[in-house]
C-alpha cells in the first residue's frame, strides 16, 4: 500500500466533497487510482475526458505510482 | 457659422446644432452656462459680461481648432453671450458633433474649460444687497489652469473656485443636453508608470502600440482582458462576441451596467474602451466565433486570448490558432477555480486537443449558467490573461514551459502543471475528424406549442430547480435533469423522436451531439433553448 497524495478540481471537487485528500492504496497506476476514487466517490465522468498529473506534470493513465506521489485528477473547465 | 463668437442677444442653440449636423457623425454633445443665483455666499441678482473681443475671438478660434485636433471630432462651435443676463438665462453654448460620443463629450468639455481659463472675459455681478463687482477669467486660471491634472468637475459658468468639486454638488446649473456625465477632457495616454520598468521602456511601449490582439469573448474573462490591454496601449484590438449582455452577466462583468442590457455586448465593450483609452483602435464583430468566420478574423491578428464560456468555442480557437501558427492565451474557470493555458507555434507546444483529445461536450462539466461563479474568479483568470498576452508582446516570457496553470480562489493555491504536446494530435491538421451527420442537430421553433405540434417528443433536461420557476401551463412533462444522465442515474430512451429541451440550448445541443454519436439518430436540440422561444 502507498500513501498518495491526491487532489481534485471542479466537478470532481464538488463530488468528493473536498479539494484534497490522502489516500492509502495498493493502485499500482493512475488508471487504477481514478477507477478506485470514482468508486468511492460515485465520479461520473469518464476517465477519457479527464487528465491526470503527477508530481506536477501531465501524465499517462498508465503511469506507475510510488509512495509520495502528487496526483491530479483535472477535468477540462469552460465557464468564462 | 462662426465656430466662435459672441452674442448680444439670447443664445439659440437650436439653429446652432443643425450647422454642426453632419452625415458622418453619430453623436453630438453639448454644454450650456447659466446665470445662477449666488456666488461665494452672495445672492445674485443678474451678470453682465464684457469682451475684449478681437483678442477673445482669436483665443476662442484657437480653443475649438485645438478641440477638433486633439480629438478628431468633425465640428465644433461654441457661443458667448455678452451683456446683461438675468438668472437663468444661457450665458455660455458649446455644441461638438463627431463620429462617436466619447470624442464629442471629452471635445465639449475641453472647449468649455478653456474658455472659462483662457479667454478674456469680464463678469459683472450684480448682488441683491445692491452692491456689484467685476470678476474675469483670470480667477480661475489659478484654480485650475492645467485641466489635465484636475479633478473631474462640472462647475458652472463664471464660477470657478479651488472647490469646484464641492460647489458642484449643491448646485445643479450645469446642463449637459446629450447625457448628464461627461468623461474628464482625454489628454495623449501616460505609459510612463509601465514605460518606467526597464524590461518595458520606450521600446517595449512601441512594441504594445505595434501590436494587434483578437479577444474571442467579452464575458467574465474577456472583459478585465479587454480592459488591461486597452490600459496598457495595444495598438489593436478586435473583440467577437455575438451575445447580447443580460442582467445575469453584470455580477462578473463590470464594463457593462443595467442600461446596457440586450445591447450587443462586443459593440457595448468596443465603445467601452475607446472611452478608456480613445488612442486604441477597436474593432467589434459583433457575431459568434463560428468555423466560417474564425480563420479570417485570427489572420488579422498577431495573438487570439480566448475568453468564451464554451468548449465547442475553445476548440475552434485552437484549431485556428496551431493552423495560423499564432500564439494564443486560454483560460476557463469553474466556481471557484480556473486554468490558464498559453499556446505558442513551437514544435514541443500543446495546443489545446493535446491535453483533451477527446474534445469534451459543453454542459457536462459546467458552464456558469449551471454551475455558478463569483465574479472575481474569472477576473483574476482574465488578469492573468492579460498578464501573459503584456509578457508575450514584450517578450518577457522567454523562460517559460509549456503548462496547465490552475489557480484555486478558495485556498489560492496555484499549480503549474508541465504539459506536452501530444505526438498523436495532428498540428499540421488541426481538428475533429470530419463528421457525416445528414439530419441537422437543432431546430428552430418560436413558441412552445408549435414544438409540441412538431411530432416530436419534449424534453427538458434542466436541473429541478431551473424549472422551479416555469409558468404553470408552459411545463413540460418529460423530465430529465443532465445531471442524472451524466452521473448514471438515469438513462435517456434510447427509442423514440426526441426535441432536448434546455435553458439557452447549449447542453442540449451536447446531449444531442452525445447520443448521435451513440448512433441514435431521430434527436435534436431545441436550437436557443427556452429563451429562445416567444410566449
Amino acid at each position: 500500500m502507498n500513501d498518495i497524495e491526491v487532489q481534485y478540481f471542479a466537478v470532481l471537487r464538488e463530488r468528493a466533497g473536498t479539494a484534497r485528500e490522502t489516500v492509502s492504496t495498493a493502485a499500482a497506476t493512475a488508471a487504477e487510482l481514478y477507477d478506485e476514487l470514482a468508486a468511492r466517490h460515485e465520479f461520473g465522468l469518464p476517465r477519457a475526458m479527464l487528465r491526470v498529473a503527477v508530481n506536477d506534470e501531465f501524465a499517462d493513465w498508465s503511469r506507475p505510482l510510488a509512495a509520495g506521489d502528487r496526483v491530479v485528477f483535472i477535468p477540462p473547465v469552460a465557464g468564462g | 457659422m462662426d465656430v466662435f463668437s459672441f452674442s448680444r442677444g439670447p443664445l439659440e442653440p437650436a439653429r446652432w446644432r443643425e450647422a454642426l449636423a453632419d452625415p458622418s457623425c453619430g453623436g453630438y454633445a453639448s454644454f450650456e452656462g447659466w446665470v445662477r443665483d449666488h456666488n461665494e455666499g452672495r445672492r445674485v441678482r443678474r451678470l453682465e459680461y464684457e469682451a475684449f473681443e478681437a483678442l477673445a475671438i482669436k483665443e476662442g478660434e484657437r480653443i475649438v481648432a485645438e478641440a477638433i485636433g486633439r480629438f478628431g471630432v468633425t465640428r465644433a462651435a461654441c457661443v458667448h453671450r455678452v451683456g446683461d443676463l438675468a438668472l437663468g438665462e444661457l450665458a455660455v453654448w458649446v455644441g461638438v458633433s463627431a463620429a462617436h460620443r466619447a470624442e464629442a463629450f471629452a471635445a465639449c468639455r475641453y472647449i468649455i474649460d478653456e474658455v472659462k481659463h483662457r479667454v478674456p472675459i469680464w463678469e459683472k455681478e450684480h448682488y441683491t444687497d445692491g452692491d456689484s463687482g467685476w470678476v474675469n477669467c483670470e480667477r480661475c486660471a489659478a484654480a485650475a489652469h492645467d485641466h489635465d491634472h484636475e479633478p473631474a468637475h462640472a462647475d458652472e459658468h463664471g464660477h470657478a473656485h479651488p472647490d469646484v468639486a464641492a460647489d458642484r454638488r449643491g448646485h445643479g446649473h450645469q446642463h449637459h443636453s446629450s447625457a448628464p456625465a461627461v468623461p474628464a477632457p482625454v489628454s495623449p495616454a501616460d505609459y510612463s508608470r509601465q514605460i518606467a520598468l526597464p524590461e518595458v521602456g520606450a521600446a517595449g511601449q512601441a512594441k504594445l502600440a505595434a501590436a494587434s490582439v483578437l479577444v474571442v469573448g467579452a464575458g467574465g474573462l474577456g472583459v478585465p482582458v479587454l480592459q488591461y490591454l486597452a490600459a496598457a496601449g495595444v495598438g489593436r484590438l478586435g473583440i467577437v462576441d455575438g451575445d447580447l449582455i443580460e442582467a445575469s452577466n453584470l455580477h462578473r462583468q463590470p464594463l457593462y451596467g443595467p442600461a446596457d442590457i440586450g445591447r450587443a455586448k462586443a459593440q457595448i465593450a468596443a465603445d467601452r474602451l475607446h472611452g478608456l483609452n480613445p488612442g486604441v483602435r477597436v474593432e467589434a464583430h459583433p457575431t459568434h466565433a463560428t468555423a466560417e468566420n474564425i480563420d479570417a478574423l485570427v489572420a488579422k491578428h498577431d495573438l487570439v486570448v480566448e475568453c468564451t464560456d464554451n468548449f465547442r468555442a475553445k476548440f475552434l480557437v485552437s484549431d485556428a490558432v496551431v493552423r495560423a501558427m499564432k500564439p494564443a492565451v486560454f483560460a476557463s474557470v469553474h466556481q471557484y477555480e480556473g486554468q490558464l493555458q498559453v499556446y505558442r507555434p513551437l514544435p514541443h507546444w500543446p495546443c489545446l486537443r493535446c491535453l483533451w483529445p477527446d474534445a469534451p461536450r459543453d454542459g457536462m462539466v459546467g458552464n456558469c449558467a449551471e454551475a455558478g461563479v463569483l465574479g472575481p474568479v474569472p477576473a483574476t483568470l482574465g488578469a492573468l490573461q492579460a498578464m501573459a498576452v503584456l509578457k508575450r508582446l514584450l517578450g518577457l516570457d522567454g523562460g517559460e514551459a509549456p503548462s496547465l496553470v490552475t489557480v484555486d480562489l478558495l485556498t489560492l493555491g496555484t499549480r503549474r502543471l508541465i504539459a506536452r504536446r501530444d505526438p498523436g494530435c495532428d498540428h499540421e491538421n488541426p481538428g475533429p475528424a470530419a463528421t457525416v451527420d445528414e439530419a441537422p442537430l437543432e431546430l428552430e421553433f418560436t413558441t412552445l406549442a408549435e414544438a409540441f405540434e412538431s411530432g416530436l417528443e419534449l424534453v427538458d433536461v434542466r436541473e429541478s430547480w431551473e424549472r422551479a420557476h416555469d409558468p404553470p401551463g408552459l411545463q413540460i412533462p418529460t423530465h430529465l435533469p443532465l445531471s442524472e444522465l451524466v452521473h448514471g442515474h438515469s438513462e435517456f430512451p434510447a427509442a423514440g423522436r426526441y426535441l432536448i429541451i434546455c435553458a439557452h440550448g447549449v447542453r442540449s445541443l451536447s446531449l444531442t451531439e452525445h447520443l448521435r454519436a451513440l448512433g441514435q439518430s431521430d434527436v435534436y436540440s431545441l436550437r436557443g433553448g427556452l429563451a429562445a422561444l416567444r410566449g
